[in-house]
C-alpha cells in the first residue's frame, strides 16, 4: 500500500515535470476514448430510434397484403390486386391458434369538412379491434364499439393532424359533426399522436371510420367485403413465425392456390423489419467502434513512444535510484505507473469529452444519441489496458538496466 | 579490536567486449576494517572505479570471493544487492547525481523511498540528515540553486540518511574548487572520526588522499601498494 502510494506520487511528479509532453501524449488517448464513447452512443442512439419507430407500429404485428412481391415474372406487388376479404380476416382470427387478434382496413382519400374548414385525408374503414392490434389508443374520447361497427354507426375517430386542420384552438372536436362526402359523422375520439414514420409519412393524418359505414356510405364501392390490408397480432413475439406460417397455409387453402403456384398475398412481420434494421445498425455501430478503437491503439503507441524516450532520458536517474536501493521491480512499477496514469487520466478526460460531445451532438445536431455506460466503462478499462500493454516494454527495459551502466550513461 | 567489514579474496572482474575479454581487476585481495578511512588511488583504467563499484554492489565480480560483515555476498541476486545498497551503503559521486527537478529534501528522501521506514517518518529523517550537514535552510531549494560544495553535501546527506555502515565516494571533489574540496574532505574525516563511518574514497589527487588513514594504489587491475598513514593531517 505504501509502495503503491509512493509510486503513484513519484509518477505524478515525473509527469508534472513534463506537462506539455504528458498532455500531448494523453491527447491520443483522449481522442481515442472520446471517439469510442461518442461513436457508440451515436450508433446506439440511431438503433434505438429506428427500433422505436418500428415498434410504434405495434409489437407482435403481422401484416397481410394482397398481391405477392415475387421477383420472378411480372407480379403485382403491394396492394396491387384486391384478393383479401373480410372472410379471410375472420377465418384467420377463428382458425389460427398463434393469433391473438385481427383487424382489417380499407382506405380511400376523402375530403373532410367541418364548419368552414376542409381537409383531404385518408379515411380508413376498420374494426373495433384496431386500437388493440395496432397498439394505438385514443387520447381523448373513445373508439367505436363492435356494435357501432356492425350497425354502421356514423361515428368517426380522427388523428391529431386532422384535428389541427379542422378545429381551431380551444375548439373541442369530441361531439362535433364532420362531413365526409356529404355524410355527417359524429367525432367520438382523437387518436394518440404518433408522428411521422421512418419514411416520412404523417401517421396522424387519418380519419378512422367503422368498416361497414365506410364501405356502405363513403367509399361508394361495388366490391363489398374486400379489404386493403389485414393486421394480425400474434400471441407473443415468439409466436410471430408460427402465426405467419398458419396464416399463409390458411389463405392458400381459402384462395385455392395449387402447390407450386405463388401466393396471391404477402405476410410481413414488423419483427422481421425490426431485426433487419437492428442488424444493419449493429454492423454500423461495430464499424464505428472499430475505427474509434484504432485511434485508441494509436494513442497507446504514442504512450509507448514517449515512455521509451523518457526511459532513455532518465537513464541516469534510474541508475541513481538503483544505487540508493531501488529493486528492478520498483523501477518497472514506477514507469508502468506513469504509463497507466497517462492512459487512465487520458481515458477519464476522453470519456468526459465523449459524453459531452454526444450530448452536444444530440442537442445541436438533433441526432438521437444513447449514452452507453458499458461503452464508457469499457473505453476506460481498455485505455488502462492500453497503458499497461504499451507501457510494459519500456518499463521492463528500464528495470533491466545495469545500475553501473545506467549511472555512467551520458 | 576492529572487526573486518569487508574481506575480498582474489577478486577478478573481466569485461567482455564482443569477443575480446578485458580484465579490469586481476586478483585483488584486501581487508577493510570497520571505521577505516581508505583512499584508493591509481591512474584511469587501473581498476579503482571497478573495485569501488563491486564494493558497493553496483557491479558483480567475475571470480573471487567477497565477504561483507563475514557473509559471502559474491553471488547475490539483483534484489538482494539492491537491499544491501539501500541499508548498508551510501554513494557519493563526482557529478553529485542529484535529481534536478526535485527539491533538496526530496533528493535526500530518495533512499528512504526504497527502505522499510514508514512514510510519515521519512520527511523528518531527511530533514534531520540535512540539519546534521548544516543545510536546513536549503531543504526546499532546488539543486541548481546551490553551490557545488552544497550540492555535494546534499549528496552526502542522501548517502547517510539510511545510516549506512559504508560510504563510497568516487572522486567526490572532482567537480569542486579547492576550498570546497577541502571543506568536503574535512566533513568526511569528521564523519569518520566522530561517527565511526567507514569511508572508501577513490581519487587521483594526492592532496585528497592525504586525508585518509590508509592509501591503496591500483595499477593494471592489481593493488601495488597499501600504506597506513597513521593519523589525519
Amino acid at each position: 500500500m505504501k509502495l503503491f502510494r509512493m509510486t503513484l506520487r513519484a509518477a505524478l511528479v515525473a509527469l508534472r515535470r513534463n506537462k506539455l509532453r504528458s498532455a500531448l501524449t494523453m491527447l491520443g488517448i483522449i481522442i481515442g476514448v472520446a471517439a469510442v464513447v461518442a461513436m457508440v452512443s451515436i450508433g446506439q442512439g440511431a438503433t434505438a430510434a429506428v427500433q422505436a419507430q418500428i415498434r410504434s407500429l405495434g409489437t407482435n404485428l403481422l401484416m397481410v397484403i394482397p398481391g405477392a412481391t415475387t421477383a420472378a415474372g411480372a407480379r403485382s406487388g403491394w396492394g396491387g390486386v384486391s384478393t383479401l376479404t373480410v372472410g379471410d380476416a375472420r377465418a384467420i382470427e377463428r382458425e389460427c391458434s398463434a393469433v391473438a387478434a385481427v383487424t382489417y382496413l380499407r382506405r380511400q382519400v376523402v375530403q373532410v369538412v367541418h364548419a368552414d374548414q376542409n381537409w383531404s385525408t385518408v379515411a380508413q374503414g376498420t374494426t373495433s379491434t384496431f386500437p388493440v392490434v395496432r397498439e394505438w389508443n385514443v387520447a381523448r374520447g373513445r373508439f367505436f364499439t363492435a356494435q357501432e361497427e356492425e350497425g354502421a354507426a356514423r361515428v368517426a375517430v380522427i388523428g391529431q393532424t386532422v384535428v389541427d386542420q379542422l378545429f381551431g384552438v380551444g375548439q373541442d372536436p369530441i361531439g362535433a359533426i364532420i362531413r365526409v362526402r356529404n355524410v355527417a359523422f359524429e367525432v367520438i375520439g382523437v387518436l394518440e399522436a404518433k408522428g411521422q414514420t421512418t419514411w416520412g409519412q404523417d401517421q396522424d393524418d387519418v380519419l378512422v371510420l367503422p368498416f361497414s359505414t365506410a364501405e356502405k356510405r363513403v367509399f361508394g364501392t361495388q366490391l363489398f367485403n374486400v379489404v386493403d390490408m389485414i393486421f394480425v397480432s400474434a400471441r407473443s413475439t415468439a409466436d410471430i413465425p408460427e402465426a405467419a406460417k398458419q396464416i399463409r397455409a390458411l389463405l392458400r387453402q381459402r384462395h385455392r392456390i395449387p402447390t407450386g403456384e405463388d401466393d396471391d398475398f404477402t405476410v410481413r412481420s414488423l419483427d422481421d423489419m425490426a431485426r433487419a434494421s437492428e442488424t444493419a445498425s449493429r454492423v454500423m455501430t461495430n464499424l464505428l467502434f472499430a475505427v474509434a478503437s484504432i485511434s485508441l491503439i494509436v494513442g497507446g503507441i504514442g504512450i509507448m513512444n514517449i515512455m521509451l524516450v523518457s526511459v532513455t532520458e532518465r537513464t541516469r536517474e534510474i541508475g541513481l535510484r538503483m544505487a540508493v536501493g531501488a529493486k528492478p521491480r520498483h523501477v518497472l512499477l514506477q514507469f508502468l505507473t506513469e504509463a497507466v496514469v497517462l492512459s487512465a487520466v487520458g481515458g477519464g478526460i476522453g470519456a468526459l469529452v465523449g459524453i459531452i460531445g454526444s450530448l452536444l451532438i444530440a442537442h445541436l445536431g438533433g441526432w438521437p444519441t444513447l449514452l452507453s455506460p458499458v461503452a464508457v466503462a469499457g473505453a476506460l478499462l481498455f485505455s488502462a489496458a492500453v497503458g499497461i500493454f504499451f507501457g510494459y516494454y519500456p518499463s521492463w527495459k528500464a528495470s533491466r538496466l545495469e545500475p553501473i551502466a545506467a549511472l555512467r550513461y551520458e | 579490536m576492529r572487526r573486518p567489514l569487508i574481506r575480498i579474496e582474489n577478486l577478478w572482474r573481466v569485461y567482455t567486449n564482443g569477443a575480446v575479454e578485458v580484465p579490469a581487476l586481476r586478483g585483488v585481495s584486501i581487508v577493510i576494517e570497520q571505521g577505516e578511512f581508505v583512499a584508493v588511488m591509481g591512474a584511469s583504467g587501473s581498476g579503482k572505479s571497478t573495485f569501488l563499484n563491486i564494493l558497493g554492489f553496483l557491479d558483480r565480480p567475475t571470480r573471487g570471493r567477497y565477504l561483507f560483515r563475514g557473509r559471502d555476498v559474491t553471488a547475490l541476486s539483483a534484489d538482494e544487492r539492491a537491499e544491501i545498497r539501500n541499508r548498508e551503503i551510501g554513494f557519493v559521486f563526482q557529478s553529485f547525481n542529484l535529481l534536478p527537478r526535485a527539491t533538496v529534501v526530496e533528493n535526500v528522501e530518495l533512499p528512504l523511498f526504497y527502505g522499510p521506514l514508514p512514510y510519515a517518518e521519512q520527511r523528518p529523517r531527511a530533514l534531520a540528515a540535512l540539519a546534521a550537514l548544516g543545510l536546513s535552510d536549503r531543504a526546499f531549494s532546488y539543486p541548481n540553486q546551490l553551490s557545488g560544495g552544497q550540492q555535494q553535501r546534499v549528496a552526502i546527506a542522501r548517502a547517510l540518511v539510511t545510516e549506512p555502515s559504508l560510504l563510497l565516494a568516487d572522486e567526490p571533489t572532482g567537480n569542486l574548487d579547492s576550498v570546497a574540496g577541502k571543506e568536503l574532505m574535512e566533513l568526511l574525516v569528521r564523519l569518520n572520526v566522530q561517527q565511526g563511518l567507514t569511508v572508501v574514497l577513490v581519487t587521483h589527487e594526492p592532496d585528497i588522499a592525504a586525508y585518509a588513514q590508509r592509501v591503496v594504489h591500483f595499477r593494471d587491475g592489481l593493488i601495488v601498494s597499501d600504506q597506513p598513514r597513521g593519523v589525519h593531517p
